[in-house]
């Protein structure tokens, strides 16, 4: 390969025609800057802004509060069941608090991704590895995924009655692992492929089993991506509304369900209410992808072998 | 302490066959290179040994034992693969405790049989670095310490030191060797580079396309190569071919070439030639002697290649180039006029399909003659 002189390249790039511009730019991209993230931050303003809000102040006839003028708390101690409210039609309205869905929330979503990273990380390796299944299953896992679920409830529904698993934590459970799985799949075994053959390989000559060296050995190399597939299957499990509604009742339901049931009927639209819930609904996401960013950055494997 | 025996294996992977046949002995505590260029089944070969390929057809043994279905694990053979493969995310010292975790071996003896390899490898300042945090050379000598800190039967080093800089690579070979007879255990050495294998191992074995071309000490390998594969991957430059027509008279066969005629007995013959059959007579280029004036053949100079020490010279014998080794105190230009003569007693002779029929290796079985 030739390589340029120094001298060479930078004369190049340093062209007078530009310079003007150089100098512009710092500028034109923290002006730019601000007005995306203003953009895409509003809608996020206006739900934590709403959540602190007074039921007056929800949504006046012919008038915009753009931050709250009396802020209270109400919202959410009324939504967390902890202060009795004086509103008595929005008493009958619900029938319980939101802490019951908000705990199903987190253990369907929990439950279901760790069943799909169980089942893709040990399919994922299998098939990055072994290439079990023959060259096809991959596409036939990702069909999987290939019709809305929305296509397939109703039968699903009549399906899980019958087996009853209808309103049970296990039967959400598998319905949100199995649907996330393909997900793990695509995703952890592109993660494995990295991961060079010699690594387990050596394992096993150091005297592990197969899953020993698959524990030991490889798994600790993708543990980044295993973070990112854990956080990404999450977040979908965590935001399912259709799963949910169709396959619980109130016992088992969860947040994103119990969400819907503060708008409409008697009450009015709960505005505050139902931004109070969305502000809760942003945090385990948000702390589960905080607990894992050191994880998330990639690299981990460079170095482990000569190129 | 144990030996290792492969007899007959072949494998295949889908249509291709990687290993045919392959059968050889490594003695106790040997130094065993396999050499052979890329694709040859070296690498496939090693992992036969440790287990990790099952073979189609043959059987491993290991000090005496068959071991063809044994798992690796319990092979008691370590392995440095040619890319290394440490684990990223241990330490030195994690990666060399690893093999005896798997043991159950009590902490303490771990600490210091782990602080023992370190010292013998001088990697002991390393101990807490991650293997992004070192340099190439300081990875191979974790690597070799992973294997060595398990203290195994045997030891398969596949090309461990190939992707070294030239000069690290130099220090290398004379460490290992020095390693090979401190630990004084078996060695399998996996090579593509007849340096490394010339002047580090007791014994070769040359492979090709799966098959085994040659099995022997390094100057059997050198002076007596078992066909012209041997004598070109041996060597460098790599021995000289000429074309030659074969006749008999006697009991003596009689080789002319345009320029020269070698006669030698019958009786020294690894196989008859047919009469009239082409034949192929080698020397190396050490043992084409290149003179200003006299006797000799005639040839032209068609390059110089000045190397300090001594000068590699292409020379134009007959229409075909006869590398030769010469003094640098020769002074030798383009297109002069030489005289040329070949050591009679380090002459080859081969059949037209490769395989070797005389070699001279110091002795008196050639007669020499020139043409007239």
């Amino acid at each position: 390969m030739t390589t340029m002189p120094q001298e060479e390249r930078v004369r190049f790039t340093a062209d007078a025609s530009t310079s003007r511009w150089v100098v512009a730019r710092p500028w034109v991209k923290v002006v730019a800057v601000v007005m995306i993230a203003s953009f895409f931050a509003f809608p996020l303003y206006w739900v934590v802004s709403m959540s602190f809000k007074p039921r007056p102040e929800w949504n006046p006839p012919g008038k915009v509060y753009w931050a709250p003028q009396s802020p209270t708390i109400d919202n959410y101690t009324n939504l967390l069941g902890l202060k009795s409210t004086e509103d008595s039609v929005f008493a009958t309205q619900r029938s319980a608090s939101a802490l019951t869905p908000f705990k199903n929330s987190i253990i369907l979503s929990v439950g279901g991704t760790l069943l799909a990273l169980f089942a893709g990380i040990v399919t994922a390796y299998g098939i990055a590895r072994f290439r079990a299944g023959g060259g096809l299953l991959p596409f036939q896992i990702l069909q999987l995924r290939m019709f809305p679920p929305v296509a397939i409830i109703i039968p699903l529904l009549f399906f899980y009655v019958a087996i009853k698993l209808y309103d049970t934590y296990w039967g959400v459970i598998i319905l949100y692992g199995a649907i996330t799985f393909p997900f793990v799949v695509w995703l952890m075994r592109s993660f494995f492929q990295d991961v060079p053959r010699e690594i387990s390989e050596a394992a096993i000559v150091d005297g592990c089993t197969q899953w020993g060296a698959f524990f030991k050995a490889v798994l600790p190399q993708v543990k980044g991506g295993l973070a990112a597939t854990g956080l990404f299957v999450f977040i979908l499990n965590w935001s399912d509304f259709l799963i949910a509604k169709v396959m619980t009742t109130d016992v088992h339901s969860t947040a994103p369900v119990y969400l819907q049931s503060l708008q409409g009927g008697a009450s009015g639209n709960e505005y505050g209410l139902q931004a109070a819930l969305a502000c809760l609904l942003i945090l385990p996401p948000a702390i589960f992808g905080l607990a894992i960013q050191r994880y998330l950055v990639r690299g981990l494997t460079f170095g482990a072998i000569k190129r | 302490m144990a030996g290792i025996r492969l007899e007959n294996i072949t494998k295949r992977f889908g249509a291709i066959t990687a290993l045919d046949g392959v059968s050889f002995e490594v003695a106790d505590g040997e130094f065993f290179a396999i050499l052979g260029p890329p694709g040859a089944g070296k690498t496939t070969t090693l992992r036969t040994i440790v287990g990790l390929e099952k073979p189609d057809e043959g059987d491993v043994y290991l000090g005496g034992e068959r071991v063809t279905e044994t798992y690796p694990g319990d092979r008691d053979i370590a392995i440095v693969f040619q890319n290394l493969a440490l684990y990223p995310d241990r330490t030195v010292f994690k990666n060399l405790a690893f093999p005896l975790k798997q043991q159950k071996i009590a902490k303490g003896e771990i600490e210091e049989r782990v602080r023992a390899t370190a010292r013998t490898l001088r990697i002991e300042h390393l101990l807490e670095r991650r293997p992004a945090k070192l340099s190439g050379g300081e990875r191979q000598r974790v690597a070799l310490g992973r294997a060595i800190v398990r203290e195994p039967e045997a030891y398969l080093l596949d090309e461990p030191i190939s992707a070294l800089d030239a000069l690290l690579r130099l220090e290398m070979r004379t460490e290992l060797k020095r390693l090979q007879r401190d630990v004084g255990r078996t060695m399998i050495y996996v090579t593509h580079d007849q340096v490394e294998a010339m002047s580090m191992a007791d014994r070769i074995l040359v492979l090709r396309e799966g098959v085994v071309q040659q099995v022997g000490a390094p100057a059997e390998i050198y002076h007596r190569p078992a066909n012209r594969f041997v004598a070109t991957v041996v060597g460098s430059p790599p021995m000289n071919f000429l074309r030659a027509t074969a006749s008999w008279e006697e009991g003596t066969l009689r080789v002319s070439h345009p320029r020269f005629q070698v006669a030698a007995a019958a009786a020294h013959l690894r196989e008859r030639l047919p009469e009239g059959a082409a034949c192929l007579v080698a020397v190396r280029p050490e043992d084409v002697r290149v003179e200003l004036a006299g006797e000799g053949m005639p040839a032209t100079i068609y390059a110089t290649e000045p190397l300090g020490g001594e000068t590699i010279v292409d020379l134009n014998l007959d229409n075909r180039v006869v590398k030769a080794i010469a003094s640098p105190a020769l002074a030798l230009s383009e297109d002069q006029e030489v005289r040329v003569h070949f050591e009679p007693r380090r002459l080859h002779l081969f059949a037209e399909s490769g395989d070797a029929l005389l070699s001279a290796a110091g002795e008196d079985v050639f007669a020499f003659t020139l043409a007239t």
